[in-house]
């Protein structure tokens, strides 16, 4: 056998080792949520993690990892924000957060590039990646609770915008910590 | 911590088809998310406390360990009560509690406890291994999709939730004991608990994908053997009926 | 011919760390070898090598003579590897998946899996835990469940790597006895450990690594002497004898 495709094998295995992880750690950020006084869009670290996802692993493996939260989400484990699961809250009020999950981990992995990471780049990709979230969201909560713009506003956006800039921040500094040395560890195996 | 792990009996839930198990799963998850009325939870909750003495598990010490979840229908019923506008009970201590409000929280607090039970004699009576080969057999037929990858990855993400989880616990009271929580800035207290674990799960990561390679991991691997009763029918048409039921 | 050899195996890190460099190493089949060396020394570097987990920078592996990158899969299952944190090893949810896991990459009949990995079991005194949480398995029970993971893919060597690691003195017992027995009933043992009071009385020979190299080479009674030029403890006392180096009575 070529040692190409041993090595490519080997990338493959670790990728869909990272990928699991990471789909436990969305996980996990779903169960550490705080619902708000205000509407059915409970805080949580899950987005959080989405973001990360889509930083370390890239395009293709992060939108896999997030692909994978859904799909044990729709089997009916209890893997949405709470421990709640099924069809039936993929066709809820957050529905449409829960399908954005998978546009913020494609645009933060698609536009934060590979090679050596450039914050504004991260930057750029985060800030889309979190306009795509709620440019699916939104519109589904408001389409699904039947509520005015302004209530779906109040319910939906305007108490997370100060988690989205703490979350985003976060982020920020963590992929720019891990990231280059995360990168260059992948390389070298 | 017993909740969501697998705890090995001999009962007919336990051996049942993992194929047909799943499809079970799915029908009462959506019977949990279309449930409204009384009657609905009725029949579902009954069915699914059957289920639950069927596999003998141990409901006490289960129970006890869903109070994290209690806590949290909880909020979920008292922030509906309060926010949903209608009509005001009469006669209510508590002002601003609308009739409305408290009935969405109940169907909320319930279609949750639902989802939850139910997770509960799944995860309680299915090895993950036969949840994961019952996955990979649904997933086979679909072209362009890598079953036995997702199989893996499936088996992966279960069994080191647990183990992330606990990481973190140890890291959220590791922080504690070091007065976190008089820190004003919540960039820097996320942060904090946030560094520390994806260190550590990157690291997991490695040394898996190392100790997996060592035994030769191969997606070209033994396939299960599958097969079903009677009785594993029976419980499949069960869990339709409950659906169907929930459904009209 | 040897059955396990490297030649001038080295490996330089992207970022210009030389981890080990020019090791030439030969084992005979049989042989119950120790590797010792200080933290950093290029031990579990080495170690990844013997069955192709990293690839050399320069030089190679030789399993009875043929270069292993020809037959990777081959060499993972002559060479068995078990890992410094049993934790990490563990794939399965139950004590048999996890034995299973070998011989399922190895696409056995499903009947036959279901053999190996009872006789794995049996072998190291686990059968009783078959449908147990590896989890909830003790320090040193979570080690012979790795070396069960290992047997079912029917190994001739066997790498141990720090295995005394967190283990209180019943499990440095339970494990030790298990790589007696196993060199006893034919398996070659490569153990790499800093802690040669618990097992260096067993070993027929004692390799020293400092600073990613081969240092020393020879009979423990030999090399035992120079054990502190290289940041190990002298684990004797005046009058003792390498016979006195182990923690089994």
């Amino acid at each position: 056998m070529a040692e190409e495709t041993v090595a490519s094998k080997s990338m493959n295995l670790r990728m869909t080792v990272y990928a699991a992880l990471f789909t436990a750690l969305i996980i996990i950020g779903g169960y550490i949520s705080v619902p708000l006084p205000v509407g059915p869009v409970p805080i949580v670290l899950a987005d959080f993690f989405v973001m990360v996802t889509g930083l370390f692993l890239g395009f293709k493996w992060g939108l896999a990892s997030v692909a994978l939260y859904l799909f044990l989400g729709i089997l009916g484990l209890p893997v949405f924000a709470g421990g709640r699961s099924g069809l039936a809250v993929l066709f809820g009020p957050t529905g449409g957060f829960l399908l954005g999950y998978l546009l913020l981990a494609a645009s933060a992995g698609l536009l934060a590039g590979k090679g050596r990471p450039s914050i504004a780049r991260i930057l750029m990709a985060l800030l889309t990646g979190n306009l795509l979230l709620y440019g699916a969201g939104l519109p589904w909560l408001k389409a699904v609770t039947n509520l005015s713009w302004a209530g779906t506003l109040a319910a939906g956006l305007i108490p997370f915008i100060p988690g989205v800039i703490i979350k985003i921040t976060v982020a920020l500094i963590l992929a720019r910590t891990f990231l280059p040395r995360f990168r260059e560890r992948l390389v070298s195996s | 911590m017993t909740l969501f792990h697998y705890i090995h009996k001999d009962t007919v839930l336990h051996r049942m088809d993992g194929r047909l198990k799943l499809a079970a799963l799915l029908f009462f998850g959506l019977a949990a998310g279309f449930s409204s009325e009384f009657h609905d939870y009725l029949v579902a909750f009954s069915v699914l406390f059957c289920a639950l003495l069927l596999a003998r598990l141990p409901v006490a010490a289960l129970l006890k360990e869903m109070g994290f979840f209690g806590v949290l229908i909880l909020i979920v019923m008292v922030v509906n009560a309060f926010t949903i506008p209608g009509e005001p009970i009469p006669n209510s201590p508590f002002a601003g509690i609308s009739q409305q409000g408290v009935i969405t929280g109940l169907r909320f607090a319930g279609r949750l406890l639902m989802v939850l039970l139910l997770s509960v004699v799944v995860t309680g009576t299915t090895p993950l291994a036969r949840f994961r080969d019952a996955v990979e057999w649904y997933l086979r037929p679909f072209p362009f999709l890598p079953a036995a990858r997702v199989a893996t990855m499936f088996n992966l993400t279960f069994l080191l939730l647990p183990v992330i989880l606990d990481n973190f616990k140890e890291i959220m009271a590791a922080q504690n004991s070091r007065c976190v929580q008089l820190r004003k800035n919540p960039v820097k207290r996320l942060k904090y608990l946030v560094f520390p674990l994806l260190d550590q799960t990157l690291r997991r990561a490695d040394e898996i994908a190392y100790a997996m390679e060592a035994r030769g991991y191969s997606e070209v691997r033994t396939r299960a053997t599958f097969k079903s009763t009677k009785t594993d029918w029976l419980m499949l048409a069960i869990s339709l009926l409950v659906f169907l039921f929930v459904l009209f | 011919m040897a059955l396990l050899e490297t030649e001038d195996l080295t490996h330089v890190f992207p970022d210009g760390t030389v981890a080990i460099e020019g090791i030439n190493l030969k084992v005979n089949a049989g042989e119950f070898l120790v590797i010792a060396g200080p933290n950093g020394s290029g031990k579990t570097v080495f170690a990844r090598h013997l069955n192709g987990l990293l690839r050399p920078t320069r030089g190679r592996v030789l399993l009875d003579g043929e270069p292993i990158s020809k037959d990777l899969i081959g060499a993972r299952k002559k060479v068995g590897l078990v890992f410094q944190n049993p934790e990490s090893q563990i794939v399965g949810q139950t004590v048999a998946e996890d034995v299973a896991f070998g011989p399922e990459n190895l696409n056995l009949p499903a009947d036959q899996v279901a053999t190996v990995v009872e006789e794995s079991l049996a072998a190291v005194g686990l059968s009783r835990f078959v449908t147990r949480s590896p989890h909830a398995l003790s320090g040193g029970e979570k080690r012979k469940l790795a070396i069960a993971g290992i047997l079912a893919m029917n190994p001739k060597i066997i790498v141990f790597d720090e295995p005394f690691t967190g283990l209180d003195y019943p499990g440095v017992v339970q494990v030790l006895k298990e790589i007696l027995r196993l060199h006893k009933n034919g398996h070659t043992i490569l153990l790499i450990t800093h802690e040669l009071e618990k097992v260096l009385a067993h070993a027929g020979r004692l390799v020293i690594m400092h600073g990613g190299r081969l240092v020393e080479d020879g009979k423990p009674e030999t090399v035992i002497s120079r054990v502190e030029n290289y940041g190990l403890r002298m684990p004797l006392r005046e009058g003792e004898k390498v016979g006195s180096l182990t923690w089994l009575k």
